[in-house]
């Protein structure tokens, strides 16, 4: 199917939002103001890039942003690299979706908003799955969650690089899959997600990607007792994904990380909307928003709908 | 009255409110069918979703969950933390394509003896009606590669074991 694909953003935004990221890491660095940037360099294969720290204002011109900034580099607070925040305060380069999971994890304790400096990008879209590394962003290389983006122009940074320029209209290509979803009887589901469960791996790649998923024990790799099967097998793949989005519900910011990250191409994301959108209906919370101390699932009302219970 | 089918019930009870109502039923020589195993737990907070995974996967047809009436938790608040969290559990479950005709949640206190064996015998001739719940129990007997060991080599060699 051949289809006529536009392309968004020339390159000039993109050239504009890298200068003004080594700017601000220059001035950052140098004033002695953070001690570390965390940010995208380019990778190795033209179009690629890999996440970076620099902590020499010398190097700023190493950072980049291009269409293939998809890591959402709060992962890098919580998990991976979390020994650079003891070195002081660091600065982070953050897109819309990537701020959300910042308020989450500012929320739920695991960063303090002082040692943070926010280098939020005001962002017209990254590459989706399957784009190749030279191509463009274009109406058909865009990620699905860019098509459905809601916070393209980033709040509660400390400085905003960019400014979006006019986008088209973009078909909500996730929401209809998950209508589609929707629409099935439970029969039609349950075959669904088997079918995918069943091809999961368990590599946890999903889980190592997520910043939310930041248990010094995960309870899927506790033996003693063991609360899920740990091999790749459709039983212990099925819980394996129950226990995931009951976990994330009502934190997971949206990013698509682990979807990205997930080698089998299971809609992880899907699941993630489908428990984001719920608990608004039930509880009318969107995660990420604010930073705010207690989530849906670990607050209460005593009005709470309880129309299911006997 | 003899059944072609008995169903698994589980019912994750806390102890305080539901267990000692399942008690009070049973001293008061009320009659509630003998599928129910009851699983006792201090609190409907400590009642992990995952306990109902197991269960399924472990070859139950029906599971309750069942605590004290809110504003009776013992822990204040246990029960009001358990209700949002089922709340989303239902609706993660029915996405996955769990019929949730076959879980069943309710508020039964340490003197409604009557209400257990209502609840309990309401669940238990529901589920039976659905037959068994195949789903997950398949799930169990499957393996990764999802296909049939019943090549004749592979049978040959398992014969020669
Ligand atoms: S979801 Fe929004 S903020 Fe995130 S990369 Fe896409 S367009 Fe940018
Ligand atoms: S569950 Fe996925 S989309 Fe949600 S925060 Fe984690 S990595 Fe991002
Ligand atoms: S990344 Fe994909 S294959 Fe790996 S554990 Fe997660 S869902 Fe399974
Ligand atoms: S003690 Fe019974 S629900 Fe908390």
């Amino acid at each position: 199917m051949q289809q006529n694909h536009t392309q968004l953003a020339d390159d000039s935004y993109f050239a504009a939002v890298t200068n003004a990221i080594r700017t601000e890491t220059t001035k950052l660095l140098s004033e002695g103001t953070v001690a570390a940037v965390i940010g995208y360099q380019a990778g190795t294969r033209a179009g690629t890039v890999i996440p970076t720290i620099i902590t020499d204002a010398a190097k700023a011109g190493d950072l980049v942003f291009s269409p293939g900034c998809v890591n959402n580099l709060a992962l890098y607070l919580t998990k991976a690299k979390k020994e650079v925040r003891p070195a002081g305060k660091v600065a982070i380069i953050a897109k819309g979706c990537d701020m959300r999971a910042l308020a989450g994890l500012l929320g739920e304790s695991q960063l303090k908003r002082e040692e943070l400096h926010i280098i939020g990008v005001a962002c017209v879209g990254v590459k989706g799955a399957g784009a190749g590394s030279g191509e463009a962003l274009t109406t058909g290389t865009i990620a699905r969650k860019c098509r459905e983006c809601t916070v393209r122009a980033p709040e509660g940074a400390d400085v905003v690089v960019g400014a979006v320029p006019p986008l088209p209209e973009f078909s909500p290509v996730e929401a209809e899959e998950l209508a589609r979803l929707e629409a099935m009887t439970p029969a039609e589901r349950w075959a669904f997600w088997k079918g995918h469960f069943s091809r999961c791996i368990r590599c946890m790649a999903c889980r190592q990607v997520c910043p939310f998923c930041y248990c010094e024990q995960c309870l899927c790799d506790r033996n003693r007792p063991q609360a899920l099967e740990t091999t790749p097998r459709p039983a212990g793949n099925m819980a394996w994904h129950i226990v995931r989005a009951m976990h994330l519900a009502g934190r997971c910011a949206g990013c698509t990380e682990c979807e990205r990250a997930c080698p089998m191409d299971i809609p992880l994301n899907l699941l993630n909307r489908k428990m984001a959108r719920e608990l608004k209906t039930l509880y009318d919370f969107e995660a990420g928003l604010v930073p705010v101390e207690k989530g849906p699932l670990t607050e209460y009302r005593e009005e709470d709908d309880q129309s299911f219970i006997k | 009255m003899e059944h072609d089918f008995e169903p698994k019930i589980v019912a994750f009870v806390c102890t305080w409110c539901t267990y000692a109502g399942a008690d009070l039923a049973g001293t008061s020589r009320m009659q509630y069918p003998s599928n129910v195993r009851v699983l006792k737990f201090p609190c409907t907070g400590r009642i992990d979703p995952v306990f109902i995974l197991r269960a399924f996967q472990k070859g139950t047809d029906g599971v309750l969950v069942s605590g004290c009436h809110p504003g009776d938790c013992h822990y204040m608040a246990g029960n009001f933390h358990a209700r949002r969290r089922f709340a989303a559990f239902r609706q993660l479950l029915e996405f996955i394509g769990v019929d949730l005709n076959r879980l069943q949640f309710s508020w039964v206190s340490a003197a409604e003896g009557g209400k257990w064996v209502e609840v309990v015998t309401e669940l238990t001739e529901r589920v039976r009606a659905m037959g068994p719940m195949v789903e997950f129990k398949e799930l169990e007997m499957e393996e990764h590669w999802s296909g049939k060991l019943d090549s004749p080599e592979l049978k040959e060699a398992y014969q020669n074991i």
